[in-house]
């Protein structure tokens, strides 16, 4: 407990401690809130935010920040649904497709970032215009549809959204992912070097180690981490629109910022981004099961988002203080 | 030292949420019964849907049920409507009334409703192509009924000349929509066509329904005193609708325009503002409402328009819901349609349904 503590760890203590109050606090105020049918709803309302928050924790490890996530996401889920519906594409093609597509363009964002030296800011604001427009040109600006379950390849719902029972398989997906990429970013070197590129670019360049390579990297992930969670939309939502997304990339950085990923850089971590996601997805729950209107929804996740950074600009001064002693 | 300062942040933080989210959660759960209907509509900030909540709260007030009204925050935001849905599902409402934003994207949901033997109603729009038996019945703007509203409007105001017409020297009305496929247009454009149809030949005259909508079509137009001309724009874009509303402007013995949506009265503005001429005395007929087309009725361009009536709209749904979850037996209704010209445009329950 005390090491956690040291190395930084409160945060996610405190992501943590809130994300069981407010579920608490929803349990006593909200319809419902406890049964099992919510409880899903909260699983499944988190799928496609989650893939998207655990890829993007990589970036903001790095110090970067990606904002083409939300457009990226609508711009492979229409490809998918355009070649899907209009060129007759397999399901699974059209799924593999969706992961390349976007996975390249985190690769375009990585060499933007790196070797263009466009701040990561600039560059994925870029990407996310790019990918709105992208998706609106490929499907003329018309919505697609992915099956329905009432459809022959109605099995693309039961096997990453819902079983027929009601059994929210995405969750399982989303928690294999979350344990790869765990494994990645702290157990293996790719982790180690983007860790040490978000504390010190300058010393990890200095020691001679391929800092665009690893950085690039991540957003590689990221952008792979899209493409998977794309398919997750679709499948929850079945309609992607042409022209929408952006603003889901604030919900994801929203979550990883929340779990104690420090928009600096150098300090994160996955289980906290998770919380992060669980946290926004029992607020969207929540909110409801309390009968809420609408705007409220969007009030008090703005609060939750404000409250998280402040708590990250908090930790940063605390970190320079310390450095300076 | 330093952490005691750090919770003491984060507790302020937690506190000053919980305790915002506390107040506007009482200002809520005073009223609340466990038992409600809720209603999801389309959108919100649109002044049609917050007639709509009127409507549904009206209900509300008359039946003793408690009602949560809610939507998405624009009519693109599929997956918050989806998840809006599901949540309410989980909440286990006697009811549901749902516009939905996109059939597709609700069936595992509607499935689940029956499942659960929650009933959903329908309501402006409804579930279109939903499966059978998955919407107990709809709360929808007849639009056959309220076109046909227009085409008595229109009688009334031409009768007399109508009376003089002869195979000889017989008159045109022309039906100006911006296409022949979407439910709303083709029922106003049929809806129409039947009842000037209608009205023609019972006062002993002939007539003939002619032109673009060949679902529509019936007699010969060179044998009859009174041709119905439908004309269809080539797509709904303003340029076309624009070009469609020349040619009707040209149409020889043109006494009576009705145009089926908003879409057609821009036409026919568009077209008029580039120095086309509305021949005297013919009179014309809208539907829905807009800035442009409150204009031309305030002005007397037009004789008047159709509008549906979302007050209705929100208090049907909400009524049939309530006796679909007592059990009874519930079918479509129409929520009725009202006409609007220069003389009543201005009254306050007119008002609230002309959007700008």
């Amino acid at each position: 407990m005390l090491k956690l503590i040291k190395k930084g760890g409160m945060q996610k203590i405190f992501a943590f401690t809130a994300l069981v109050l407010i579920y608490l606090f929803f349990a006593f105020t909200g319809k419902n809130f406890t049964s099992t049918a919510t409880s899903l709803n909260i699983l499944a309302a988190s799928y496609y935010v989650g893939f998207l928050a655990l890829g993007a924790t990589f970036v903001i490890i790095t110090g970067g920040i990606d904002l083409s996530l939300g457009a990226l996401m609508m711009a492979s889920a229409l490809i998918g649904g355009e070649l899907y519906r209009d060129a007759g594409f397999p399901l699974w093609l059209c799924m593999v497709i969706m992961v390349l597509f976007a996975t390249f363009v985190g690769l375009l964002n990585g060499l933007m970032v790196t070797k263009l030296k466009l701040p990561p800011f600039i560059a994925t604001l870029g990407t996310m215009m790019v990918c709105l427009g992208f998706g609106s040109i490929v499907t003329g600006t018309s919505s697609k549809y992915f099956p329905t379950i009432l459809e022959q390849d109605g099995w693309f719902i039961r096997t990453f959204f819902k079983s027929a029972s009601g059994i929210p398989l995405g969750a399982f997906y989303l928690l294999a992912f979350f344990i790869v990429t765990f494994i990645i970013l702290n157990k293996t070197k790719i982790g180690r070097y983007i860790f040490a590129i978000g504390n010190n670019e300058e010393a990890v360049r200095l020691s001679g180690i391929k800092v665009n390579v690893w950085k690039t990297l991540a957003y590689v992930i990221s952008g792979l981490s899209v493409g998977i969670g794309s398919i997750f939309y679709a499948a929850t939502y079945i309609v992607v629109i042409p022209n929408t997304g952006n603003g889901i990339e604030l919900q994801a950085i929203a979550a990883v910022v929340i779990g104690g990923t420090s928009l600096a850089g150098g300090i994160g971590s996955l289980t906290g981004t998770m919380i992060g996601v669980f946290i926004m997805s029992i607020l969207k729950n929540g909110l409801i099961s309390m009968n809420l209107p609408a705007p409220y929804q969007t009030f008090f996740t703005g609060l939750v988002v404000i409250g998280a950074v402040l708590l990250d600009v908090y930790r940063n001064k605390r970190a320079n203080k310390a450095k300076l002693k | 030292m330093k952490i005691k300062k750090h919770s003491k942040w984060m507790s302020l933080l937690l506190i000053v949420t919980l305790v915002s989210l506390l107040f506007a959660g009482c200002a809520k759960t005073e009223e609340a019964e466990d038992q409600y209907i809720s209603v999801i509509a389309k959108g919100f900030q649109h002044q049609f849907w917050q007639v709509v909540k009127l409507g549904s709260e009206q209900a509300a007030i008359d039946l003793g049920v408690e009602i949560y009204f809610t939507g998405p925050e624009g009519e693109s935001a599929i997956s918050t409507q989806v998840d809006m849905l599901n949540a309410e599902l989980a909440k286990n409402p006697i009811a549901i009334c749902l516009a939905a934003l996109s059939t597709e994207s609700v069936l595992s949901q509607l499935q689940e409703a029956d499942d659960k033997s929650i009933p959903v109603i329908g309501f402006d729009s409804g579930v279109p192509n939903a499966p059978a038996g998955q919407i107990a019945a709809n709360a929808s703007t007849d639009n056959a009924n309220a076109a046909g509203l227009g085409a008595e409007k229109m009688y009334e105001a031409l009768e007399t000349k109508i009376a003089t017409a002869t195979v000889a020297s017989p008159i045109t009305i022309t039906v100006l929509s911006q296409d022949a496929t979407s439910a709303s247009i083709t029922g106003r454009t049929s809806g129409f066509t039947n009842k000037m149809y209608d009205l023609i030949v019972a006062a002993g005259l002939t007539a003939a329904v002619t032109g673009d909508y060949e679902a529509v079509n019936k007699g010969d137009a060179s044998a009859s005193a009174v041709n119905i001309a439908v004309v269809v724009g080539a797509t709904p874009d303003i340029t076309d609708m624009t070009n469609a509303a020349n040619g009707v402007l040209n149409t020889n013995n043109l006494l009576g325009v009705f145009l089926s949506n908003e879409g057609a009265v821009n036409g026919l503005l568009a077209a008029l503002n580039a120095g086309s001429v509305l021949p005297d005395g013919v009179q014309v007929v809208g539907f829905d409402a807009g800035a442009g087309q409150k204009a031309a009725v305030a002005s007397g361009l037009f004789l008047g328009s159709i509008t549906q009536d979302p007050f209705q709209i929100g208090y049907k749904a909400v009524e049939l819901a309530y006796k679909a979850s007592k059990g009874e037996a519930v079918s479509d209704i129409d929520t009725g349609a009202k006409w609007y010209d220069a003389s009543n445009m201005e009254e306050p329950d007119i008002a609230q349904l002309l959007y700008d």
